[in-house]
This record gives structure tokens, C-alpha cells and sequence, in this order.
């Protein structure tokens, strides 16, 4: 139907942003994203509570004072959860650029240049794809030694592979386009093919797939913190905080409103990449990522 | 390479096994290291390793001082009936929400069901499981808690290790209905990432199909909407969801060692975790070896079943 009128996908899907931003889940998402982000800067200001601060209030339910109770040593839970945000996010944030860098990189390389650096490339993809990810993180972290630091550099490792699986494909299959062999034909050195060519054509979909792995990045390392190999205590980590709430179910409140935070940022990160998605060419990204 | 990977990390495993006392005493460091080999240069450990490994041994666990074989065989029964549990229950849902959400294509329900897919695979499982714990069974007591049994119920006659399988073989009932119990809370919350994950997929491989001619000849020919669905649509959609789905294992493994140390569940996830906080190396590259090998063999089933469906395939 439509997709034989353009000859350049991505290039349709550049157009058609702007209509999928209009779509009601993606500016749902946009805000919560947007929202999250302005409590992970401001919450020094905006929380009622020192994040740290023990009281002899211990496990108060919600209320006014303290709007989402206190834990187990007096802490209010809504300073907890918004200074939380200041963990996730930002280490998310770095954790995906780390990812993107190491497997954007090698990805292109390997597209780019094929030959054994593409064999040793996606062998090395395919073996960190064959080990789940939480055991293999695990396995990083337990040997380097529980830590925020250390599960950050657990979870590159085993995220590098989308990035690169994806930009390798992107930029081979951009390569094979007969734009970029008129170029050839022209006389243009290979680096304009690449600045010119297929830089353009991957930034639409890696955007798109920041947005998932942003999500996923949030998910494997609370999912880290709450077997205590991230964060550590007394840190206010949404996934410790998950952790302490489990060893204290009648004060529900305090392992409750924290995975609720993790769901919202997580789901705002999936709203955003699976309408941007839909945008670009979806068969592309998903071809690509494996998963 | 799990091999090199877990050997090429800077903490001790003699110090994180014998504890801080006994690793202060030179002796007992040196006997630990010789008991497992430790005091050998990498390589000659690698080639024992490869030798052990191929009559079948995968070495000693450093922590349970059993073969890392014997642990493996006494946890992957639990493990398997609860990955195969959650599959199969979130591969029904999954694709049936799937097909649904593509045939009602940007109507109410697709969106609908676009934000339940999106937020199972948003929603932490180490949080749903707690907070599925929470309900069923601290307030609303449907379910018992952890475990595969409960405490007072002996397990069935080991036949397969399934507790469900060997309980209903060796016709007690009352275990089979108990294990069953045990096994449906753990089994939904590890489901819930796949479904919305085989939800996304199946939509828009259908989606994709949809657009057929042969689709609309099929309707032409005045074929009820099911005959439509079954015999043309999901036939000649099922390649890509069979890829994720084969994909998938590595998120339930994923998940098993979250909502296994939750549920308490003897398995492998639980297993790993254990391993991995007491640096039991040898155990770890058992859990991993032992896990890639399946997600291969599943992939591999996975081009099989392609060339049973897609005659196309078949030829090539």
C-alpha cells in the first residue's frame, strides 16, 4: 500500500513525526517523563523531608504529614520516592549513552567494515544474548563486588548487544541503498557516505530504541538493587526501597509507592518508544533489536 | 567465554567461601585453593574444565560441596515447571490479546490493550510478585505462600520432578491440587512481561498479514471471521511471533530469579543467586552453560518449527 510510494522509509517517518507526537499515549508519556525528570532535578527543594532523616514516627500509614508513610526507621517514604528519581534517572540516562557508545560503535564498525570485525562482533553479541541478562549481571556484579557503580557496569555489558545489533544493521542496510552506491559512483569518499548517507538514516531509530532500553535500563537495575547488589542502604533507591518493603508486609506502604514509580517512569520511557515506533519503519527496529 | 568471563574478576572466591576468619589463615586458603584446583595457572584450569566437562562433569560447587551436575539435576525440574507454566500461559494470552488488538486496529480496545501490553512488560516482577503475594495471600489467603508444597505435604514419587505431573501419575490428588496452588501465583507474575511483549509482536505481525490479498479474498469468499483468523491470518503470521517467542526464554530465566527467591522457589534462578553472592564459580558457569544450551536448543526448534509452517522455508 502506502509503503511502495516512498523509496526512503525513514525519511516518510521523519515526516510523519509530528502526528505520532500528537498521539494521546506518547504525550503521556511525554509528560510523565517530563515530570519525573523536574522531581529528579528539583527534589532537594520539593520534598518535605531529609531523604535520610530517621524520626521515631516508624511505619506510620499515609497521611497528611506524611503523605506516603514512613518505613522502617522513621523515613518518610514520598522524600524517599521523589529523591529517588534522582538515582534512576540520571544513571539510566548514563547507563544508555554508555551502551549506546560502546555498542553503537561497534555495531557500525562491524556494518560498516564486515569482514571478521562483523564476525567478532556478533559473536560476541550472540553470546551475551544467549546468557539472561540477570545472570550475567549478577555474575558481574557478585564478582566485582555489590555497588551502584558496579551494577551500572553490569548492565552495559549486557545492553551493548541492542545497540550494536541495530546500528549494524541499519548501517548495512543503508550501505546496500542505491543512493549511497550513486555516491560511490560520484567520486565521494567513503565518510561523507557516512555522514551524509547513513548517520540520518540511523538517528531515528536509535532515538526510538533509547527509549525502550531507557526503560529497560530502570527495570534491570532496581531488579539489581532489590537483590542488594546495587544501591545500598541507606540509599533511597526505588528498587532497595522495594527490597526493605518486603521484609515488612503489613506497612504495604513502603515497598508499594516505590514500584509505582518504576512502573510510571518505565511505562512513560514504553509509551514513548512504541509510538515513535510505529512512526519509523517498525519492522526495522524490531529486525534488528531481536527482541 | 562464561569461562574467562567469571575468572577474570578481581574478589577471591577462597576468601568469599571460607568467610573472614578462615581466610586470614594462610593454610586453610591454600587447602581451599588446591581442593578445587585454584592454585593452577588459568589455562590449566580452563583445559580440566573442558576436559571434565565433556563426559559431563561441570566440577564442584564451592558452596554446597555437591557436583554443580547434581545440584543442576535436583533444581531445574522446579525451575522447568515454572518456565513452562508461564510460557504456556502467556503465550495463550499474549497472541489471543495479540490477534484481537490488530483486528480492532486503533479502535478503543486496541488502545486498551496497547497500555495493559505496555505495562506488563513496564511493571518490575520483583514488585509484582510482592505485591501479588500481598493480595492473595496475606490479605484475601487464596493461595498458600512460598514453596512448591506445603511444609505438611511430602512431594510425589520423583518420575519427571514436576510436582504436578508426578503427583497426578502417581494418582494423589491432594498434592497435585496443592502444587497446583503453589505454582499459579509465581507462574502469572512471570508471565506478565511476555504477554505484553507476545501481545506487541503478534499484533503487528498481524497486522502485517492483514493487509493481504489473499486475506480479503478469503473474507470475500464469505469465510466466517474465525476461519479467517485461524486457517489464513495466524499461519501466515506465525514466524515472527514463534522468533519472539523462542527470544523470550531468556526473559523467563530472567525472571525466575527474581520471583523464585521471592516465592521461595527451589530453582535454578534461586539457585544462581546464591551462587552468584557466594562467588561459587563453578556454579555459576553451570547455571549459564546449562541455560545457553537451552536457549540455543530452543532456538533451534523454533527454525524447525518455521520450515513446518512455511513450506518455503522447507525448500531452501
Amino acid at each position: 500500500m502506502a509503503a511502495t510510494r516512498s523509496a526512503n522509509p525513514v525519511a516518510k517517518a521523519w515526516r510523519r513525526i509530528p502526528g505520532a507526537w500528537r498521539q494521546p499515549l506518547t504525550i503521556v508519556g511525554f509528560v510523565l517523563v517530563a515530570t519525573w525528570l523536574l522531581v529528579a532535578l528539583l527534589a532537594p527543594w520539593i520534598a518535605p523531608y531529609d531523604p535520610l532523616a530517621q524520626s521515631a514516627a516508624l511505619f506510620q500509614p499515609p497521611s497528611a504529614a506524611h503523605l506516603l508513610g514512613t518505613d522502617e526507621l522513621g523515613r518518610d517514604v514520598f522524600t524517599r520516592l521523589l529523591w529517588g528519581a534522582r538515582i534512576s534517572i540520571p544513571l539510566a540516562m548514563m547507563l544508555v549513552v554508555l551502551a549506546f557508545t560502546i555498542g553503537g560503535t561497534l555495531g557500525g564498525l562491524a556494518g560498516y567494515l564486515g569482514g571478521w570485525i562483523d564476525e567478532l562482533v556478533m559473536r560476541g553479541a550472540d553470546f551475551v544474548f544467549a546468557v539472561p541478562t540477570i545472570l550475567l549481571a549478577m555474575a558481574v556484579v557478585a564478582a566485582l563486588g555489590p555497588g551502584l557503580f558496579h551494577a551500572v557496569l553490569a548492565v552495559v555489558l549486557v545492553s551493548w548487544p541492542g545497540h550494536a545489533r541495530v546500528v549494524r544493521g541499519l548501517v548495512r542496510s543503508t550501505m546496500q541503498s542505491e543512493y549511497v552506491a550513486v555516491g560511490r559512483l560520484l567520486g565521494s569518499p567513503a565518510y561523507r557516505a557516512l555522514a551524509v548517507d547513513v548517520l540520518p538514516n540511523v538517528a531515528g531509530p536509535v532515538i526510538v530504541l533509547a527509549a525502550l532500553e531507557m526503560g529497560n535500563a530502570i527495570l534491570l537495575l532496581s531488579a539489581l538493587s532489590f537483590l542488594g547488589l546495587g544501591a545500598r542502604p541507606p540509599a533511597a533507591e526505588w528498587g532497595s526501597m522495594v527490597s526493605t518493603g518486603a521484609e515488612h508486609f503489613e506497612a504495604w506502604w513502603i515497598g508499594v509507592f516505590p514500584g509505582f514509580a518504576i512502573v510510571s517512569i518505565v511505562l512513560a520511557f514504553n509509551f514513548l518508544g512504541d509510538s515513535l515506533r510505529d512512526a519509523f519503519d517498525p519492522k526495522a527496529i524490531i529486525k534488528a533489536r531481536g527482541a | 567465554m562464561a569461562f574467562v568471563l567469571t575468572h577474570i574478576v578481581p574478589s577471591d572466591p577462597a576468601v568469599a567461601n571460607l568467610g573472614d576468619r578462615a581466610s586470614s589463615d594462610p593454610v586453610a586458603v591454600r587447602l581451599y585453593r588446591q581442593h578445587f584446583g585454584l592454585d593452577k595457572p588459568l589455562p590449566v584450569q580452563y583445559l580440566v574444565y573442558l576436559g571434565n566437562l565433556l563426559h559431563g562433569d561441570l566440577g564442584e560447587s564451592e558452596q554446597s560441596r555437591r557436583a554443580v551436575s547434581t545440584d543442576l539435576a535436583e533444581y531445574i525440574p522446579a525451575t522447568a515447571e515454572l518456565a513452562i507454566t508461564s510460557m504456556v500461559l502467556s503465550c495463550l494470552l499474549g497472541i489471543t490479546l495479540g490477534v484481537i488488538a490488530a483486528l480492532q486496529r486503533n479502535r478503543l480496545t486496541d488502545q486498551v490493550l496497547r497500555v495493559v501490553s505496555l505495562g506488563g512488560m513496564s511493571t518490575p516482577q520483583f514488585w509484582l510478585a510482592l505485591v501479588a503475594l500481598y493480595v492473595f495471600f496475606y490479605l484475601l489467603s487464596w493461595v498458600p505462600g512460598s514453596g512448591r508444597l506445603d511444609a505438611a505435604v511430602l512431594p510425589p514419587p520423583h518420575l519427571t520432578g514436576f510436582f504436578t505431573i508426578d503427583s497426578l501419575a502417581a494418582g494423589q490428588y491432594d498434592v497435585f491440587v496443592n502444587s497446583v496452588q503453589h505454582l499459579i501465583l509465581p507462574a502469572c507474575v512471570l508471565a506478565a512481561f511476555n504477554m505484553g511483549l507476545f501481545t506487541r509482536f503478534t499484533r503487528s505481525a498481524v497486522l502485517e498479514v492483514l493487509e493481504n490479498d489473499y486475506v480479503r479474498t478469503a473474507r470475500g469468499k464469505g469465510l466466517s471471521e474465525l476461519t479467517v483468523v485461524f486457517r489464513h491470518v495466524l499461519r501466515a503470521a506465525s514466524p515472527p511471533i514463534l522468533t519472539v517467542v523462542g527470544l523470550a526464554f531468556g526473559n523467563v530465566m530472567t525472571g525466575t530469579v527474581l520471583v523464585e527467591n521471592i516465592f521461595a522457589w527451589p530453582g535454578i534462578g534461586q539457585y544462581s543467586y546464591r551462587s552468584a553472592i557466594a562467588l561459587d564459580l563453578p556454579a555459576i558457569v553451570g547455571v549459564m552453560l546449562f541455560v545457553a544450551i537451552v536457549y540455543i536448543l530452543v532456538n533451534m526448534v523454533v527454525d524447525i518449527l518455521y520450515g513446518v509452517i512455511d513450506p518455503r522455508v522447507r525448500l531452501e
